[in-house]
């Protein structure tokens, strides 16, 4: 589905990712794990087509390089982005018809997405701007899915909310998981959370990926030395 | 009745001034940016209809109607091939870009027309007026002021109401994101370029038909216009209005009570505005 080969990623002269290669299949969920810094939205938004990049990204073969995030959005890349950004202006609803303008069609329409979450149904007419940091969260999930994307880029969904939100959340990505055969690529800062809601991770260290492999079964200590850099020089 | 009759014709006045506010006010909300070539757009598309209207003999509605549509085109190409380009997080190019926009358009103008004042004949509809008792108002600048508030609740109803707006009001909010919505941001500004450069030709013909213009009439409009949005609001569309028939009345007013200060009173004001209120009549408090 997803194929990214030697990818950097850079914001003028800083680069933020160095040769990043790996594979998310369809239906498959991949977790991004890093610290702050480490590269984790760099690299989605470099799939997305909002940084400069360089290398191959191959969407079901075909070579996305130098397309416009819009153009990529129609061929199914969708992102959920970190701080949820809200059309503030837009009421819940017209933020989730929004999602709907790459004009890909299959199963997800309003009537899917509030079924959902839906509490998006409830406040359908309310300001998003109005609504609460977990309720947002939603109508950013929502938004991208109502793109019926191949690919859903999902960006510190639980960053900020409070634990039993987060639970929340996270639940309906899992019913995703098992339900859709969306690729998924999820950034999560919190390891454990991370890898119980993904099939493969990848873990990113000042922009260049340190350990990648299966979640199930995955040795959550290496990860977390991973992620501060401990011992990888040895 | 005096007073009366100030306030009516301040009114009147005041719903051309909002029309100048208007596309320009339209621009800043959507795109951040000033259009330094607003002037011009009104002024060349009033020249447009003159074209059309006293060289090539046209109606006069088909003249109004088609120098409207070849302003949407232009404002649409403009933004396109020129000023998209300089667009970022800095607003500079893009204000240097429609100030050379201006500069152009000023001397096309003159090059094309000459420098003499031109009008647009509307025959006696232009000294018809209404006996209201012990005031009567002009007709024409009735018509001018319905047509000037029709437009900013079409505005209103289009931004609110259809996927167009939507999609600009989004736009607005946050440019960087629309893409991911499958948008192109670059497409929206040109429509919003467009749209703003018609509304401007509108309020220049009606300035036309009105009184007398040169090509160099652009300077002092944009002054108005951004007088208008300035006192009604940054980016409000509403605010718009409001700043419009401000600026209106107090310049009938302190014309008949100072004939000799020209737009001085609405200069001072701006800057009782700046000085008191520097959100606009209508705008809210810096939120971020």
């Amino acid at each position: 589905m997803l194929k990214v080969d030697g990818l950097s990623a850079s914001y003028g002269d800083y680069t933020a990712v160095f040769d990043a290669r790996f594979e998310v299949a369809a239906g498959e969920t991949l977790a991004l794990i890093g610290a702050n810094g480490a590269g984790k939205t760099s690299l989605l938004h470099a799939i997305c087509g909002l940084c400069s990049a360089q290398g191959r990204i191959t969407l079901d073969g075909a070579d996305m390089h130098g397309l416009t995030a819009a153009k990529r959005a129609q061929l199914g890349v969708a992102l959920s982005p970190e701080g949820r950004r809200m059309f503030a202006s837009l009421s819940v609803q017209e933020n989730l018809e929004i999602g709907a303008n790459t004009g890909r069609t299959g199963p997800w329409t309003l009537s899917s997405v509030t079924k959902l979450f839906p509490i998006l149904g409830e406040f359908a007419d309310r300001p998003a701007r109005l609504l609460s940091g977990g309720q947002q969260q939603m109508v950013a999930i929502g938004r991208a899915l109502m793109a019926n994307p191949k690919v859903l880029l999902l960006d510190e969904v639980s960053l900020g909310l409070a634990p039993v939100v987060a639970q929340e959340v996270m639940q309906a990505l899992a019913k995703l998981r098992t339900e859709s055969g969306i690729a998924t690529i999820l950034v999560e800062q919190d390891i454990r959370r991370a890898i119980a809601a993904s099939d493969r991770f990848l873990c990113l260290l000042e922009g260049r990926v340190v350990l990648q492999g299966a979640s199930k079964g995955a040795d959550l200590d290496a990860i977390g030395r991973a992620y501060f850099g401990e011992g990888t020089a040895a | 009745m005096i007073v009366v009759d100030v306030i009516l014709n301040g009114l009147m006045l005041g719903g051309l001034y909002a029309l100048f506010g208007l596309g320009l006010s339209l621009i800043f909300g959507v795109m951040k940016i000033a259009n330094i070539a607003h002037g011009e757009f009104a002024i060349g598309g009033a020249f447009l209809a003159i074209a059309a209207a006293i060289f090539l003999g046209a109606p006069l509605w088909l003249a109004v109607i088609g120098a409207l549509i070849l302003s949407f085109v232009i404002g649409f190409g403009l933004q396109l091939v020129l000023v998209n380009r300089v667009m970022g997080d800095d607003p500079v190019p893009a204000l240097l870009m429609t100030f050379g926009l201006s500069i152009i358009i000023q001397n096309l103008l003159v090059e094309l027309f000459g420098a003499d004042n031109r009008s647009l004949d509307i025959g006696p509809l232009a000294t018809a007026g209404i006996d209201l008792g012990p005031v009567s108002i002009g007709v024409f600048p009735l018509i001018l002021f319905v047509v000037a508030i029709a437009l900013f609740a079409a505005l209103h109803w289009m931004l609110h109401h259809t996927k167009a707006g939507r999609n600009i009001r989004a736009t607005s909010d946050d440019p960087d994101m629309v893409g991911m919505m499958g948008m192109e941001r670059a497409h929206i500004f040109a429509i919003v370029m467009g749209v703003s450069a018609a509304l401007a030709a509108l309020a220049g013909i009606m300035l036309a038909m009105r009184g007398s213009i040169t090509p160099f009439s652009g300077a002092e409009r944009l002054l108005i216009a951004f007088e208008v949005i300035v006192i009604g609001g940054l980016g409000s569309i509403w605010g718009s209005l409001l700043g419009g028939l401000a600026l209106g009345l107090v310049h009938v007013i302190a014309l008949r009570l100072d004939p000799s200060s020209g737009p001085l009173y609405g200069h001072l004001l701006l800057l009782a505005i700046l000085l008191l209120r520097p959100e606009g009549l209508a705008g809210r408090k810096a939120q971020r």
